[in-house]
């Protein structure tokens, strides 16, 4: 190695080193992961439009109760004036209020902790329910039309009163409302409709389950909130809750929970299916970004307002949530780059194209594994086959591959339908697949086979997938990532072990088996 | 010793060690052009007054395809080839031909629809090094001097001169052989055999990563060979490796039966293979140059002092 590129290598290495060291010892960040479950960080977006009038838009916040715990909320107001309304019943709303002029881009972010244990079922149930409730959550209404004829006689018909076993009579409704009814987001949001279709949407079955709960005289009411998964946007949900023995138990016909909510349901509203609302508005748009936290709160804590003040302004974790998403991928690429240095210069393997592996391992990186590899393995199989009948027709160079490009769109538009089809959601995001780099893969293929033979381009596709298979942890390992996001600094290290892998000029493995027989000729010469 | 210890005890030299150390310093980018076009690289030569293989016929278009296929109308055989091609590929060979039939060395038939196909996807940069739009060009089809008939299946073969700093420091010549397809590539399976530089004889041969006595194909003996007019294929491979600038080449000399020794490309990045061939290192010859080469030498002077250098090697007095 020269001297130039081993003096660089290692200045880099060492700033890079230092930095992270000075940041673990004498800040004490923390370097791994903790073991934090159900941590979640969550940011309601929403774009306002206005002409000029007065108006408002109003949230629901969510409130921690046994279930959940909300914490660490900010948000930004966008020239208008933020205040928090709190109801009666305990319920938050975020309220947006002043002159809408142009587009005002509105946030609100939040920590929440979801609790993994269900709740035990209440067990005092002949407990009467408190004047307010009743008055509150009784009575028949448009929305929930306990008194109609239709619902008075299906709840006759299905689970006469019985006081002595309430949940029983709950599930029975909770049963019916959930089996007997298509879910649909097409369908009515009205209870009625959606009784006399036997298809509704969410917001129309858990009325109509409502509206049964208080035809059979228990106080009930509609609740809405997100469930929450790692890396997609938040999927709205809407349930019901009913009060018996002395607590508001949650029924879901959509979800299909009775009693606790699952510990990926977020609760933001009760009383009403309206998440977000507004007044004095041209347009309205919002939606829920939602990420999973590697770090207790006093970590993130540490993180975002650490004690020196420089290191405040550029921590990451302050970002908002899409782009902390972005840069918690984009931070692990040099790793990657790095393993596929050490696989090109050290090892000596040859690969199609440069960062391929790295380009497909990030493609596949939300699949398991071996259904990823079947994945692009069945695109490139059938690229390949229609590769070669294409060569008949002896068309030119760049409509050709743009015919093979055409093919692989569709057959990843065919997987991500057999995915819904299946229900295998996995295959449904594989839509995020690198289509430009497989269709010159195929191609690459086809070239190599012409002039090289099948088994040299057989050989250099199994050594482009090992390529992958080493790169694909590196996207899946949480450590990893928030090693790299919480660390950023390490990028300089990794750009100094790539110079020092740059000035290496020794065998590289696979040198050492393409030369054996001259190491070993000469000691045969010399017995 | 490790095996790596007894291959650096050997001086092989290694991929890492020829990018880093040796093309990257000696080969300046800049003159890459004139060795990676080869139509650029036939007439830096020839305004040398240095031989290379004729040119027939020259399409740098779609639209110059069908003249090209007119212009080649008198010849019964020719190679057609991207001008920006590597390791050989790409190259189509007319063996033979009748009419608007022509025939493969492989002994297939294939008609003009298909010639044109072929230049197409040579134009469209099919075979280029970074699939940019090429040129395809015809050449004549040369002919193995007779000497090595008996040593060559189905193609022709050629002599690999590795020249440093204007000295040639290694040399093999390559066989074809059936399992190869004709083509001269050691790693498609053809015969590499490490010439001596300073007599031009053959000392030494492999053929897939084994050391062979006779060519597989033709069953005659591939060693002690001498290698055709010796003398003028290394004063062409250092008087072009002088024109390209590029101080570590690898020429490509073809001896034709009629013509003589011709130079057919030259190589910015040889390939490591011809150590194996040789059963030797490059790197203690490398190292000799570059104590011994002086600026004033001219290309008389270097021969020698190559033909030094392989003597000394040869006796191990270099190390």
């Amino acid at each position: 190695m020269n001297r130039g590129a081993a003096l660089t290598g290692t200045l880099l290495v060492a700033i890079g080193l230092s930095i992270f060291a000075w940041k673990t010892l004498v800040l004490h960040l923390p370097v791994l992961p903790s073991n934090v479950e159900n941590l979640w960080r969550v940011e309601l977006e929403i774009d306002a439009r206005g002409s000029g009038q007065r108006g408002s838009v109003r949230a629901a916040l969510p409130d921690s109760d046994s279930q959940q715990e909300i914490f660490d909320e900010r948000q930004t107001n966008d020239r208008l004036v933020f205040t928090i309304r709190t109801e009666k019943g305990g319920q938050r709303t975020g309220v947006w209020s002043g002159k809408f002029d142009g587009v005002h881009n509105l946030s609100h972010g939040f920590r929440v902790q979801l609790a993994e244990e269900p709740l035990p079922l209440p067990t005092e149930l002949r407990l009467e329910p408190p004047k307010d409730v009743v008055d509150a959550y009784l009575h028949s209404s448009g929305r929930f039309p306990s008194d109609a004829p239709e619902v008075r006689e299906l709840l006759a018909n299905l689970a006469p009163p019985n006081p002595s076993d309430p949940l029983g009579q709950m599930r029975v409704l909770l049963g019916y409302v959930t089996d007997e009814i298509l879910t649909a987001n097409t369908g009515s949001d009205d209870a009625l409709l959606t009784l006399a279709a036997g298809e509704g949407s969410q917001v129309g079955k858990a009325r109509l389950l409502v509206g049964l709960l208080r035809a059979a005289g228990y106080p009930a009411r509609i609740s809405a909130g997100l469930r929450l998964r790692a890396d997609k946007e938040a999927r709205e949900a809407i349930w019901a809750e009913a009060w018996v023995g002395g607590t508001w138990l949650a029924l879901s016909p959509s979800l299909g929970f009775f009693g606790a909510r699952p510990p990926d349901l977020l609760l933001l509203r009760t009383g009403s299916s309206t998440l977000v609302e507004e007044t004095g508005l041209d347009a309205l748009s919002f939606r829920y970004r939602v990420l999973r936290e590697s770090l207790r709160a006093d970590e993130v804590a540490s993180f975002m307002v650490p004690s020196n003040p420089l290191l405040a302004a550029i921590s990451l974790y302050r970002l908002p949530v899409g782009s902390q998403s972005a840069l918690r991928i984009l931070l692990v690429f040099p790793i990657g780059a790095l393993i596929i240095a050490l696989i090109r210069n050290i090892i000596g393997v040859r690969t199609f194209g440069t960062f391929m592996p790295l380009l497909i391992s990030l493609a596949l990186r939300e699949l398991p594994l071996t259904l990823g590899l079947g994945l692009v393995g069945s695109v490139i199989a059938l690229g390949i086959v229609s590769r070669f009948l294409l060569e008949r027709l002896q068309l030119l160079l760049v409509p050709r591959l743009g015919v093979l490009l055409c093919l692989v769109v569709l057959a990843i538009t065919a997987q991500s339908l057999l995915g819904r089809t299946y229900e295998v959601k996995d295959l449904y995001a594989s839509v995020l697949f690198p289509v430009v780099i497989m269709t010159m893969l195929i191609e690459r293929f086809s070239i190599t086979t012409a002039e090289e033979g099948l088994p040299a381009a057989v050989r250099r596709l199994a050594t482009s997938t090992a390529a992958a298979i080493c790169v694909y942890p590196i996207f899946r390992i949480a450590a990893l990532e928030h090693l790299m996001f919480g660390f950023p600094e390490l990028v300089i290290s990794v750009m100094g072990v790539l110079v020092w892998i740059g000035g290496y000029t020794g065998y590289r493995a696979s040198e050492l088996w393409r030369f054996r027989s001259l190491a070993r000729g000469r000691e045969e010469d010399a017995r | 010793m490790t095996l790596a210890a007894r291959l650096r005890a050997l001086g092989v030299l290694g991929m890492n060690r020829r990018n880093g150390v040796y093309t990257s310093r000696w080969n300046q980018r800049m003159h890459y052009p004139s060795v990676d076009d080869k139509l650029e690289t036939k007439r830096l030569l020839r305004d040398a007054g240095i031989a290379t293989a004729p040119v027939l016929a020259v399409a740098r278009l779609h639209s110059e395809v069908r003249r090209m296929l007119r212009d080649l109308d008198s010849y019964a055989s020719f190679v057609i080839k991207p001008a920006h091609g590597a390791m050989g590929n790409g190259i189509l060979v007319v063996a033979e031909r009748d009419g608007d039939w022509f025939m493969k060395p492989g002994g297939q038939w294939v008609d003009r629809s298909a010639l044109s196909y072929h230049s197409a996807s040579v134009i469209s940069g099919a075979y280029a090094l970074g699939g940019q739009p090429d040129v395809a060009f015809a050449e004549e089809r040369l002919q193995a001097h007779p000497d090595l008939r008996a040593i060559t299946a189905e193609g022709v073969p050629d002599v690999r001169v590795v020249v440093y700093r204007g000295v040639p420091v290694m040399s093999m010549t390559r066989l074809p052989t059936r399992r190869s397809r004709g083509r001269a590539n050691l790693h498609q399976g053809a015969v590499g055999a490490g010439i001596e530089l300073d007599s031009g004889v053959t000392n030494f041969a492999v053929c897939d990563g084994r050391a062979v006595d006779v060519h597989p194909d033709t069953q005659q003996a591939v060693l002690e060979r001498a290698i055709p007019e010796w003398e003028l294929v290394l004063e062409i491979a250092v008087r072009a490796s002088d024109q390209t600038r590029l101080g570590y080449v690898g020429a490509d000399v073809v001896i034709d039966a009629e013509h003589g020794p011709l130079v057919l490309e030259l190589n910015a990045r040889p390939g490591l293979a011809i150590q194996v061939a040789n059963r030797a290192g490059l790197v203690p010859r490398l190292a000799e140059v570059d104590r011994s080469v002086r600026p004033d030498m001219n290309w008389r002077d270097r021969i020698a002092l190559a033909c030094d250098i392989a003597r000394r090697a040869r006796a191990g007095a270099l190390r």
